[in-house]
């Protein structure tokens, strides 16, 4: 068991400085003094101090060490393995929000890998206990705020930073500030878009869960720089934890003098009031959003005017995603400067994604802008199980793409995203083996969006239904030549033609499958088959010949299709059989085959 | 007058103090985690069973909740921690992992290598 843990930074900044040759050296080195059992090297993901690289940490007594060389490690050992203290001629003070994370989980590959802003709260510290938040420099960055910059400060270090909104569109959020900031009003609105309605996203709800404090000193941090008073957090209703929490957390801060008059005894006075969501998907597109908090129908509206101009109740109202305002108090107390050397050209910072579907590490991961897509699926999600083949990664939830294999090495960022033929989207990523059926994906995510399409415009209403036809005709096996045609020509119209966001990405599950995995459709169409064997309509179960007629199929078998004599060979009446696969799954002998 | 910052650094002192007469520096700091996934995993007959135990005169641990860290097909997770040493992280605990947890490491130091994630 090893009770050392160094950890180097494998960032492409600290791998130009050579950090490879440091690990072989620190190995030699561990080795000569017999403490290779006792010391564990890992590899980690960038840690944000490129300045300083090299970078090593060592746990525990965690302390970062940087410009380490290989001369510098027979020191380096001596002192803070063997003496036990850090050595200090190299040990660097910079610390940052983040750090905290590293010290409880870098030693775990999963996590090393990883790079945590947004989550540096989440699973360290008790959501529940306002002393926790503060005791990890929690509302520092709002009193910094009050006491030494204004409005005009905020947003400039906002824009400076880079940041993009995190719900999709990734529109630069310091430009929003300053848009609604400019607006001259009596009274304006700051809005938390905490409706997270994408399958298989997690991300805000796991934010407000584990750290809800983070997102309400975004919040107030917001609406001083654009004089607002009020803030709304719009929750879907199916998160009750974190609604409780979220209520705590502002009841808490109020006590403590971070919401309410005067704030933290300076000039500036808001509140935050939480607005229950019924779950519809719509209702994250903006203008739809605040439809509903003001009691309407949640319908979207044509922009312009933004909600910047004329939002809630028609006032200049600032809305942003959950995870935007989760940054926020990291680039005012790292600053700007920091927060825009992590991340890429256009796409700064980081991004969560909840990894899920056909892969060995199944959570939520946030890495630096510009980590590629095989880096995500291999070096943190750990492959795909089972030895299967990889055949897809579909990102940006059901307004996105699915991307086959020869985009792995796409870098993520807004831009190369959306050339690949996806989108970001709000952080959903899954991952799709060989048995995932291209068509049916596509066709899942397209029920998804036609049950959410509020119906306002037609194209949206219309068209997403008629191409759900067309593909549930097709995963029946009763599809038609002119089918790809027409789906390639409604996608196209519905995306130039909706109202919202939700009618403009509905067909990209669809377009992108066509594009990336044409043959598949043209095998259901033509061949009537489905070579992942996912579609119901296109195959048929069999007994083979390894039956022993034990009877077991019989039993199990809902519609009663299967026959046959105590002793001898069953059979399956086609005409029946519905598909449900309980047969295959309770025959011992593996005697029923798909035909 | 007394400055927004110098007012929050006097707040984050009197909370360290707070979370330290909690016991915060007791040898071993227990995390469970206690996000809706984790929750739905059964992370709160997991809690149960370790506020039971220091209810029974199970002493110098601290035991916390906190929110989930992302390690979904792990759930759910436990966390020792202790100064000076790496903190171990445990997955998949159950009920009777917690008891175990309880019995060897948190009473004979033995750190569970099996359940634990790496």
């Amino acid at each position: 068991m090893s009770r050392y843990v160094i950890t180097l930074c494998h960032g492409s900044s600290c791998m130009q400085k050579d950090s490879q040759k440091l690990r072989q050296a620190f190995e030699k080195e561990l080795e000569k003094k017999k403490l290779s059992e006792k010391v564990k090297i890992n590899l980690s993901g960038c840690l944000g101090m490129c300045s300083h690289g090299p970078i090593v940490i060592i746990n525990p007594r965690y302390t970062v060490y940087g410009k380490v060389t290989e001369n510098d490690i027979p020191e380096l050992i001596e002192s803070h393995i063997i003496k036990k203290e850090p050595f200090k001629r190299l040990a660097i003070e910079e610390d940052h929000l983040f750090n905290r994370f590293y010290r409880v989980f870098g030693d775990v590959k999963f996590f090393g890998k990883q790079m945590r802003i947004v989550l540096r709260n989440c699973g360290i510290i008790d959501p529940e206990n306002m002393d926790d938040y503060l005791s990890v420099r929690g509302y520092e960055a709002l009193a910094k705020v009050l006491t030494k910059m204004n409005p005009e400060d905020v947003i400039r270090e906002v824009k400076k930073s880079g940041l993009r909104g995190r719900g999709g569109a990734g529109f630069p959020t310091g430009i929003k500030w300053e848009l609604t900031a400019k607006e001259n009003s009596d009274e304006k609105f700051v809005i938390c878009n905490a409706d997270e309605g994408d399958p298989g996203a997690f991300m805000d709800r796991s934010t407000i869960e584990g750290d809800p404090h983070t997102v309400i000193e975004g919040m107030i941090i917001g609406g001083y720089a654009v004089s607002s008073n009020k803030g709304v957090v719009y929750i879907r209703a199916e998160y009750p934890l974190a609604i409780k929490r979220l209520e705590k957390a502002i009841a808490d801060a109020r006590k403590e003098g971070f919401l309410g008059e005067h704030i933290l005894g300076s000039n500036f006075s808001f509140d935050i009031e939480i607005r229950l969501g019924a779950g519809a998907f719509v209702c994250g597109e903006e203008t739809a959003l605040i439809h509903s908090i003001e009691g309407s129908r949640g319908m979207p509206r044509p922009r312009p005017p933004y909600p910047s101009v004329s939002g809630l109740f028609g006032k200049p109202t600032l809305i942003n995603n959950v995870e935007t305002w989760a940054n926020i108090p990291v680039i005012i107390l790292d600053g700007a400067d920091w927060f825009s050397s992590i991340g890429i050209a256009k796409s700064k910072g980081t991004k969560v994604f909840a990894l899920a579907g056909k892969i060995a590490n199944t959570g939520l991961v946030e890495v630096p802008m510009g980590t590629t897509l095989r880096q995500i699926i291999y070096d943190i999600g750990g492959g795909i199980p089972n030895n299967k083949k990889f055949k897809a990664i579909q990102t940006g939830g059901p307004s996105g793409g699915c991307l086959p294999e020869k985009f792995l090495d796409t870098k993520i960022d807004y831009e190369s995203l959306v050339a690949a033929g996806s989108i970001m989207g709000s952080g959903g990523m899954i991952v799709m083996d060989e048995d995932s059926c291209m068509v049916n994906i596509a066709k899942f995510f397209l029920e998804f969006t036609q049950n959410e399409s509020c119906g306002k415009c037609t194209p949206c209403r219309e068209g997403t239904k008629r191409m759900l036809e067309i593909l549930t005709r097709i995963t029946k096996g009763e599809g038609v030549d002119e089918d790809i045609v027409n789906l390639k020509r409604l996608g196209t119209m519905i995306k130039k033609a909706s109202l919202c966001g939700l009618g403009q990405s509905a067909p990209n599950p669809v377009l992108s499958t066509i594009n990336n995995f044409m043959e598949e459709y043209v095998e259901h169409i033509k061949e009537k088959k489905c070579r992942a064997g996912c579609c119901q309509g296109l195959f048929a179960y069999a007994i083979t010949e390894k039956c022993i007629g034990c009877g077991v199929c019989k039993k199990v078998c809902p519609v009663a299709a299967i026959t046959g004599e105590p002793r001898s060979k069953h059979k399956i009446d086609k005409n029946k059989c519905i598909k449900c696969g309980l047969c295959v799954k309770a025959c011992k002998f593996e005697a029923i085959k798909k035909a | 007058m007394v400055t927004p910052l110098e007012l929050v650094k006097k707040k984050r002192a009197e909370a360290i103090n707070r979370i330290i007469s909690k016991g915060y520096l007791s040898s071993k700091r227990v995390y469970v985690g206690m996000a809706t996934c984790e929750i739905a995993a059964g992370s709160k007959e997991v809690m149960e069973v370790f506020v039971n135990a220091i209810k029974k005169g199970l002493a110098g641990v601290y035991l916390s909740q906190k929110g989930c860290a992302g390690r979904c097909n792990l759930e759910p997770t436990v966390e020792v921690v202790e100064e000076g040493k790496i903190p171990i992280k445990y997955g998949k605990v159950t009920p009777q992992k917690a008891q175990g947890i309880i019995e060897r490491h948190l009473k004979n130091g033995e750190v569970i290598k099996e359940w634990m994630i790496e």
